[in-house]
């Protein structure tokens, strides 16, 4: 192998391959994720990423090829036979759809589990690679197309990636309208059933593929965090996508050197940067976010109590001790304010023109007045 | 052969419908005039939204058969319109009220294609005609319950339809948004359009529809509202339960 590599971070091949094929996982599971995330089916992605391994060890005894084709389509399959079940069993009314998840996925893994310890245990699928792959030895599989020597992982994931990006692009419209309103597109003759297996099966061939890279368990966190995080980033669907691919190149690239940086496992050091991201999100995104409603929230009170102030001094315009109900001591005692907070929000009415201050003695404005009379009138 | 005017905007004849062998809609049948403005009303559990979603493929009756103007559904797709329970969708679903209406003309673009400026001009009339065209661009998370109606409303009135199914388009709405869409109802009427909306409010019946199926079950009673709202027939329908039989029967 060349030994190209970049002057700052001093990458050789292997590594920029295993970054490559790193971000192109993340960014094939959050596309397929985003319809997860807001068909609220999350789960569902854990169920498929687990039950798919039934369906690989199935099709590995048919053809003794892990580099079998048929490996995908028999995982795509146990995708669909899953979410089937789970249906199936939804549909008997006697069980709500998690307690259904719960029931089906289990039962569909463990039957691989001990298919690949009683019959499989000489060949590379091992019970550690199923649980948090080996993208650490992407590199090593290589396959040549078209003149270029790339690892294989590359090559499968590309094309899972580009499936993906067609299936959304393609099924935009239709994957929105029976993802807001399935008794819509119901009636108006989309098929929302048909597409739902699609994208069943779409999450399927990705799974398998992000399978062999992170394993069964952090595909799941692939699926879900970069869309979570795009959520509360944006209000606009097509956005939403984007910023999950986003966050989904984000937590791999920063996964893989917090992975070098502390000499660990890759997949787990991406699942949990998708983590750190998704938190970060969650505390500084601008509408949506913890820090944002915080601030709302305070503005808000403030600004109840500069109108407050504003319909307290209107009510005592005419009286006899008016001078001392509009002093500002006097707030503090009629209000219940404390010093500190009436001083501020005399401030804040004064910047929003609402008073005026002469000494001790406050006085609303004209435009004060009107405001002080619509929240009375509306009230 | 019938004449064309005859032909009722929507007939369903002998419709049975069960969830897990309990009867939903026992036989019900049911046919509405074109250009009628109908109800249907029942108490809770009468199975109304369940004879919509059976008239438009949603759900599969045991038995009966159902024609909208003549035909079978699945071929008059275009020209039947519907507005499905307000709480049936996911509010917080990141898009725009523009987004929301758009989705009234997939049916006639069908797969693939996507809406552009001939679409967006039908969006904007139809935001004006229920009085929403300043929140365009608004997120739908934003509005009020009355405003998410209307938006409803608006992506029916693309769909440029000749009959109309509204699920419940009366609950949880303001007193501004139930005027504004009784409104539109009387507009839609008046170019010969039919509506058939399930509805809650015996006292709003007369002034809202013209024509009204009861239905418990079975379908009790269709017909004008003039003829239908007995207090027989009301007691039929709600067991003795509705405030208005009383109120009949004092007048009587």
């Amino acid at each position: 192998m060349s030994g190209l590599s970049l002057p700052l971070l001093a990458l050789t091949q292997p590594q920029l391959e295993i970054i490559a094929v790193a971000v192109v996982v993340s960014a094939a599971c959050a596309l397929s994720g985003v319809f997860l995330v807001l068909r609220r089916l999350a789960l569902v992605s854990d169920a498929i990423s687990h039950s798919i391994l039934l369906g690989i060890v199935l099709a590995f005894f048919l053809t003794h090829d892990l580099a079998s084709p048929l490996l995908m389509i028999a995982a795509a399959a146990t995708g669909l036979a899953t979410v089937w079940l789970i249906e199936l069993l939804n549909r008997t009314g006697r069980f709500k759809s998690d307690t259904s998840i719960g029931l089906v996925f289990p039962v569909l893994f463990s039957i691989g589990v001990i298919l690949i310890s009683r019959y499989a245990g000489n060949v590379h699928l091992d019970v550690d690679a199923v649980l948090v792959g080996e993208i650490a030895y992407a590199p090593l599989d290589r396959l040549s197309l078209l003149g270029l020597d790339l690892p294989k992982a590359l090559w499968v994931m590309g094309g899972v990636l580009a499936l993906n990006v067609a299936f959304i692009a393609l099924f935009f419209k239709e994957l929105k309208l029976s993802t807001f309103d399935a008794g819509l597109a119901a009636a108006l003759g989309f098929a929302p059933a048909l597409l739902h297996y699609a994208l069943v099966a779409v999450v399927s061939v990705t799974a398998v593929g992000a399978f062999d890279a992170v394993g069964s368990i952090l595909v799941v966190a692939l699926m879900i965090a970069p869309p979570a995080t795009a959520f509360l980033l944006t209000n606009r669907l097509v956005l939403m996508i984007v910023y999950s691919v986003g966050a989904a190149v984000l937590s791999s690239v920063g996964g893989y050197f917090l992975a070098r940086f502390m000499d660990t496992n890759i997949a787990g050091a991406m699942a949990a940067m998708g983590g750190v991201v998704f938190v970060l999100a969650l505390i500084f995104a601008p509408d949506r976010g913890l820090l944002a409603q915080l601030l709302r929230h305070r503005r808000q009170r403030w600004d109840f109590a500069a109108r407050l102030l504003a319909v307290h001094l209107l009510q005592h315009e005419g009286d006899a001790d008016a001078q001392y109900e509009c002093s500002l001591p006097h707030l503090h005692e009629h209000l219940r304010w404390t010093a500190d907070f009436a001083r501020g929000v005399v401030q804040l009415a004064q910047r929003q023109g609402l008073v005026v201050c002469g000494g001790e003695q406050l006085q609303l404005t004209e435009p004060g007045r009107r405001l002080a009379n619509t929240v009375l009138g509306q009230s | 052969m019938a004449n064309r005017a005859d032909v009722p905007a929507v007939a369903t004849l002998d419709v049975t419908v069960a969830y897990q062998e309990k009867p939903v809609l026992w036989d019900v049948d049911f046919a509405v005039p074109a250009g009628a403005r109908c109800a249907i009303v029942g108490p809770n559990g009468a199975g109304k939204s369940t004879l919509l979603k059976t008239i438009l493929g949603l759900i599969r009756p045991v038995a009966g058969q159902i024609e909208i103007f003549g035909k079978p559904y699945h071929r008059q797709r275009r020209r039947v319109g519907y507005v499905p329970q307000r709480g049936s969708v996911d509010w917080d679903f990141p898009t725009t009220v523009l987004d929301v209406v758009l989705m009234g003309r997939y049916g006639h673009l069908g797969w693939l294609r996507r809406p552009g400026q001939a679409e967006r001009g039908m969006a904007e009339v139809a935001l004006m005609r229920v009085g929403m065209q300043d929140y365009i661009h608004r997120q739908i998370s934003q509005l009020s319950g009355g405003q998410q109606q209307r938006v409803f409303l608006a992506r029916a009135l693309v769909q440029d339809a000749e009959l109309y199914f509204l699920d419940e388009p009366f609950t949880g709405v303001d007193i501004t948004t139930e005027r504004a869409i009784v409104d539109v109802f009387i507009e839609m009427q008046q170019q010969g359009k039919t509506i058939v909306a399930v509805h809650h409010d015996l006292e709003t019946l007369k002034d809202y529809f013209d024509w009204v199926l009861l239905l418990n079950v079975r379908a009790e009673a269709l017909g004008p509202v003039a003829d239908v709202l007995t207090p027989e027939n009301l007691r039929r329908t709600y067991g003795g339960r509705s405030g208005l039989i009383e109120r009949g029967e004092e007048q009587q």
